[in-house]
């Protein structure tokens, strides 16, 4: 028990350490580094007045370590910060959208398993065969494919030619399930359709692991087809190498759901950082990237955590 | 199988780094030269691939972006390299302590992704190509010093180099003499596979507006100009998008193709 | 361990099923949802979503000069005394009547006795003045405004339904200010922030600002004259031109308020489906020069620019030929416009001599900062080409709108200009006199204009049309500025909605006119 403690309040405090690290690179590039922040906020033609009050409310003046701490300490306290242009608190502005950036996230992911686990057992099975090959070139191809130019392809085919999904624009869950549901197919399937492809290789060499091993040859020995045998003993190889890609890969997906949501114009955490960094709403830029950074360094704590339950192995400490 | 794809990796980074090399020289038409009377042309003689809302034959843009796409990833890979590599030796070669702290920077930087540190970059000291170059090249530093590191400590446990350090060699001429030739061939898989994330984080970053100013055309620009004309004219949006295609995969095809040349057995470097 | 393992197996099994459910699904659902929404039938329309371009930034359009807020607010949940109908003519509003002085410096208006605000507040004589008052002692008010309001002497209220504005010089065209946001008129009891709320006495009142995507107004039940038609108007704001065409195309939104790219104009062509609208707006695309800079101070350099630029060309590159060309400020709806664009005819050679004449010929380097809209940027990118054919170089700088508005538009403290060149277009009708205000973001202010234009506005209605010809003239010969073209009015709708004129005379989008049938 204590080796499993150990293993955990390990994790935690790299979590922790890491989390500490992101907060102070990012501290540094939005109000440590930029000449005067207050200048850079308000641009170059700002009055000395409108320039001094500023930095009177940002607390410009006081040193930097403890402009650092009043930040973090307010994050604690669920305070990210002030957005300069709107008035409104920047928790308050993304509330609203993490249901849609995070629909859209979780979506793509699953998306991306239901194209990459069925494509990467037939690019195992079939690995000498032209099957095998095929599937392993879209995969290549998938993965070249800027996420961007897959939704413009799509909004145009789809949407504007067939009309069968609206093109753009979201509705809450809350409001219209079934409009809500409509307006996440495209943008998700975009983003599956990337990942997916990127995915399909981990499938892959977990599945051809598999067929290696004694239990699956005993197994087809007996008399069992090679997809259920391969499903049967690969599936947990396979889930345990998926779980740390899609943890590695979480912050490639929020960054590919960034520029989707621009494409299909979706209210989401995307949006709302794009349109801070073109009106330089620093702080508000500050406290979306902290909060998508946080997000990724939990999911990603909590897929170490998983290992521990997981893989039997990991609880006796053994490295990984 | 394996040979036809480092062939065809090889082959579409040839191409796209001579289409750079010749458009330093020429280019078919001037590429941002406005054109009134010649807009949205398609396909055929003497423009090529047609040419786009203003007139601007596509090809002569392409070939322009080519460079770009070029630089940002060359400046990109050389700025995560030589932070990367040597800290990644460093942290191998040292251990303890050295390595943790390593390890747990790296970690850091890894947490933001190469795009989003590009937007707070770009927040502060505003978008252009510079920024996203940086942006990039720092976000990939822990992914070489990893490799490094990987490669290092595989080589350290080596008898040769056991056999060195014993005999007195110092630390640095160990690296040079034993670690780094070693090590190589490793970085210059990740160097491969990092150019195309460069290339798709710069392309990601110019269609959010977020890269290089106009009227420089660069192929994720091209994309975004391309948006306008996707009813009228969706071939504009075709080209660019594949150009992007083929580079990126041409870069993925030579770096796979690279790593199971030098090591079949090799497990996954990403 | 077997449960584990038999639990796998049935997962194995039951994944390819899983994935055939899971598609299945999605089909059913995207089957089920109507390709968008379809055509409300004639007269059910209880709701309208009017998609616009540009999101602004606070609803208090007394300190924001953007024009996307009297473009939500202007006679839909604020009204004037007088307005401007679809005709360019001016209509009683919550005045019933009035009268001008012989000396023109008086003018009487007789309020409505029936208006009152939406907080059940009367609309007297007395909230007319002190919120007018309100205004001229306002210190952050926009310049426009401030030079708009200079003219008042003073307002007072003699009885409770008569309001009598004195101006310190006769202007013709300050009743048509009035018509504008100069005349929206405050509820005096509201106490709260104007730019996240509103206190008008109009049809709508503002329910619901979702900051990065609409404006929601709704029906106000307690309004004095005509019902709004509808419960619900939402202004949904999509910058990209193709996500709102998308929208409009899938149903997203019932009206495209101006269409930010003409070359799709052939996407709406279904007439059983669409309308389309297709008329003049107040909107000149103006190539604006910032007489601060010192080359910029040089006739040669301007008409030399001028003479650069193909504008035939740039309108049918960037606009796809539609809208007018214009050569100075007027837009062949005013009373005074003849046909300018001849003036300064494109002639690169002769630009090139201009320059060198002015001792420019090693070349010429200007910033060009225009905001992001549609037609500014492309516009930038034509000028830029064309300037770089005789020598001048045109730095381009891309500016989100807000940030535009604070420093290309706002000038510093010390009055100075952030900028050499810039793109933008004026919708406000009749704003020819922004050239004669030395504080407008031009700083231009010629002497001979402003005596032009000031006698023109003065003198009586026979006399005005001919002096502002004049001046107009004028600002065309001494290449003020380079007018691009003018906007046309592009309106897509559902194929039911009707009551939307042809030409946009003013900076609203009027939604009291409009009917669904």
């Amino acid at each position: 028990m204590s080796v499993l403690a150990r293993q955990v309040a390990r994790r935690l405090g790299i979590f922790a350490v890491t989390l500490l690290g992101a907060s102070v690179l990012i501290f540094a590039i939005t109000s440590a580094l930029p000449g005067d922040l207050a200048q850079v906020m308000l641009g170059l033609d700002a009055s000395p007045e409108a320039l001094a009050a500023l930095r009177a409310e940002l607390g410009l003046d006081r040193p930097l370590p403890l402009r650092y701490l009043a930040w973090v300490g307010g994050m604690l306290g669920g305070d990210f910060g002030i957005s300069r242009l709107s008035g409104y608190p920047v928790l308050q502005l993304m509330a609203p959208r993490f249901a849609v950036t995070g629909w859209l996230v979780l979506f793509g992911m699953i998306g991306a398993l239901l194209i990459a686990v069925p494509a990467g057992m037939v690019a195992a099975l079939k690995r000498r065969h032209w099957q095998g090959f095929a599937v392993n070139a879209l995969a290549q191809v998938g993965m070249a494919i800027p996420v961007f130019w897959g939704g413009i392809l799509l909004v145009s085919l789809v949407a504007v030619r067939l009309r069968w999904l609206p093109a753009n624009g979201y509705v809450p869950l809350s409001q219209d399930p079934a409009g809500w549901a409509s307006h996440l197919v495209l943008p998700a399937l975009t983003l599956s359709l990337v990942q997916g492809a990127v995915l399909i290789r981990y499938v892959r060499s977990a599945f051809v692991e598999v067929l290696d091993e004694d239990y699956y040859r005993t197994a087809r020995a007996i008399g069992w087809r090679p997809a259920p045998a391969l499903l049967r003993h690969g599936l947990r190889n396979a889930a345990m190498s998926l779980v740390t890609v899609l943890g590695l890969q979480l912050s490639a997906v929020l960054v590919g759901a960034i520029v989707v949501e621009q494409v299909f114009a979706l209210p989401g955490l995307g949006t709302l950082l794009l349109t801070a960094v073109q009106q330089r709403d620093l702080l508000l830029v500050q406290g979306t990237v902290m909060f998508l950074v946080l997000a990724v360094l939990a999911v990603n704590a909590l897929v170490d955590f998983s290992y521990l339950a997981i893989d039997p192995r990991q609880r006796t400490g053994e490295s990984r | 199988m394996k040979r036809l794809q480092l062939w065809l990796g090889i082959a579409l980074v040839a191409g796209v780094v001579l289409t750079a090399a010749v458009s330093l020289v020429w280019t078919p038409f001037d590429p941002i030269r406005v054109v009134p009377g010649q807009r949205l042309l398609p396909p055929g003689w003497p423009h090529l691939l047609g040419t786009d809302g203003f007139g601007i034959d596509i090809v002569s843009r392409l070939m322009v972006g080519a460079r770009l796409c070029l630089l940002v990833g060359v400046i990109s890979v050389s700025l995560a390299a030589a932070v990367g590599v040597p800290l990644g030796i460093l942290a191998g070669q040292a251990g303890g302590w050295v390595d943790e702290v390593v390890m747990r920077l790296s970690d850091v930087v890894y947490a933001i992704p190469a795009v989003l540190l590009a937007i707070l970059l770009a927040a502060g000291f505003g978008a252009s190509t510079v920024t996203a170059m940086v942006a990039i090249g720092v976000a990939t530093i822990p992914a070489f010093a990893r490799v490094a590191r990987a490669g290092t400590l595989q080589v350290m446990a080596s008898d040769f180099v056991l056999a060195a350090r014993s005999s007195g060699t110092s630390p640095l001429a160990t690296a040079g003499r034993h670690v780094l030739p070693n090590v190589a061939p490793l970085v210059g898989v990740q160097a491969s596979v990092t150019f195309a994330l460069a290339i798709l984080a710069e392309a990601a970053l110019s269609y959010l507006g977020l890269g290089t100013p106009p009227p420089t055309p660069t192929w994720g620009t091209m994309l975004r100009d391309a948006q306008s004309y996707v009813y009228t004219d969706p071939l504009q949006a075709l080209w660019p998008g594949l150009a992007i295609a083929l580079a990126v995969l041409g870069f993925n095809l030579l770096g796979d193709g690279l790593r199971d040349h030098l090591d079949p057995r090799l497990r996954e470097v990403s | 361990m077997d449960n584990r393992a038999s639990r796998s197996t049935r997962a194995g099994r039951r994944g390819p099923w899983a994935l055939l459910l899971v598609l299945a699904l999605t089909a059913v659902i995207a089957g089920c949802t109507p390709a968008g929404q379809q055509t409300t039938p004639a007269g059910d329309r209880h709701t309208l979503v009017v998609g616009a371009t540009l999101e602004p930034a606070s609803m208090d359009a007394f300190h924001n000069s953007a024009a996307s807020i009297p473009q939500v607010l202007l006679y839909n949940v604020y009204e004037t005394l007088v307005k401007v109908d679809s005709d360019g003519k001016l209509k009683p509003l919550l005045a019933q009547g009035w009268e001008v002085s012989p000396d023109r410096l008086t003018y009487t208006f007789h309020l409505n006795p029936a208006a009152k605000f939406a907080s059940g507040a009367a609309l007297d004589a007395t909230a007319v003045k002190t919120g007018f008052e309100k205004l001229k002692a306002d210190t952050k008010l926009t310049e426009t405004l401030r030079a708009q309001a200079a003219i008042v002497a003073s307002v007072e209220a003699p009885e409770a339904s008569t309001v009598v504005f004195t101006l310190t010089r006769p202007s013709l065209m300050w009743l048509y200010d009035m018509s504008s946001t100069l005349g929206m008129v405050v509820d005096p009891t509201f106490t709260g922030d104007l730019a996240t709320a509103t206190a008008g006495s109009g049809p709508y009142t503002l329910q619901k600002l979702n900051k990065g995507t609409s404006v929601v107004l709704g029906k106000s039940p307690s309004y004095w004259g005509t019902p709004g038609r509808f419960d619900e108007v939402t202004f949904r704001y999509i910058a990209d031109p193709n996500a709102q065409n998308a929208a409009m195309l899938s149903g997203e939104i019932d009206v495209v308020s101006n269409l930010q790219a003409p070359e799709s104009l052939a996407q709406f062509s279904d007439t059983s489906r669409f309308s389309v609208i297709r008329g003049t707006t107040n909107g000149e695309v103006v190539l604006g020069l910032n007489h601060q800079t010192k080359a910029l101070q040089d006739l040669r350099v301007r008409q030399a620019l001028t003479m650069a630029i193909d504008r035939t060309a740039l309108r049918d590159t960037v606009w796809n030929g539609e809208g007018t060309l214009i050569g100075s400020m007027a837009v062949p709806t005013d009373p005074w416009y003849t046909d300018l664009s001849g003036t300064n005819p494109y002639d690169p050679a002769r630009a090139r001599e201009l320059l060198a004449d002015a001792g420019y010929a090693e070349g010429l380097t200007l910033r060009l900062r225009v905001p992001t809209t549609a037609y500014a940027t492309k516009s930038a990118k034509f000028v830029a080409s064309q300037l770089r054919d005789v020598g001048v170089t045109a730095t381009i700088e891309e500016l989100d709108f807000n940030r535009w508005l604070a420093e290309v538009f706002t000038p510093d403290d010390a009055g100075k200009s952030n900028y050499d060149m810039t793109i933008v277009a004026h919708v406000e009708a009749r704003d020819l006199g922004k050239f004669a205000n030395p504080d407008y973001y031009w700083h231009y202010a010629d002497p001979e204009f402003v005596r032009l234009f000031t006698e023109a506005d003065e003198s009586g209605t026979a006399d005005q049309v001919a002096g502002m010809q004049s001046a107009v003239k004028f600002l065309a010969d001494d290449a003020a500025a380079i007018w691009l073209f003018a906007l046309p009015n592009l309106v897509i709708t559902d194929a039911g909605i009707t009551g939307i004129p042809q030409n946009a005379t003013t900076l609203s989008f009027d939604l009291t006119t409009i009917a669904s049938a």
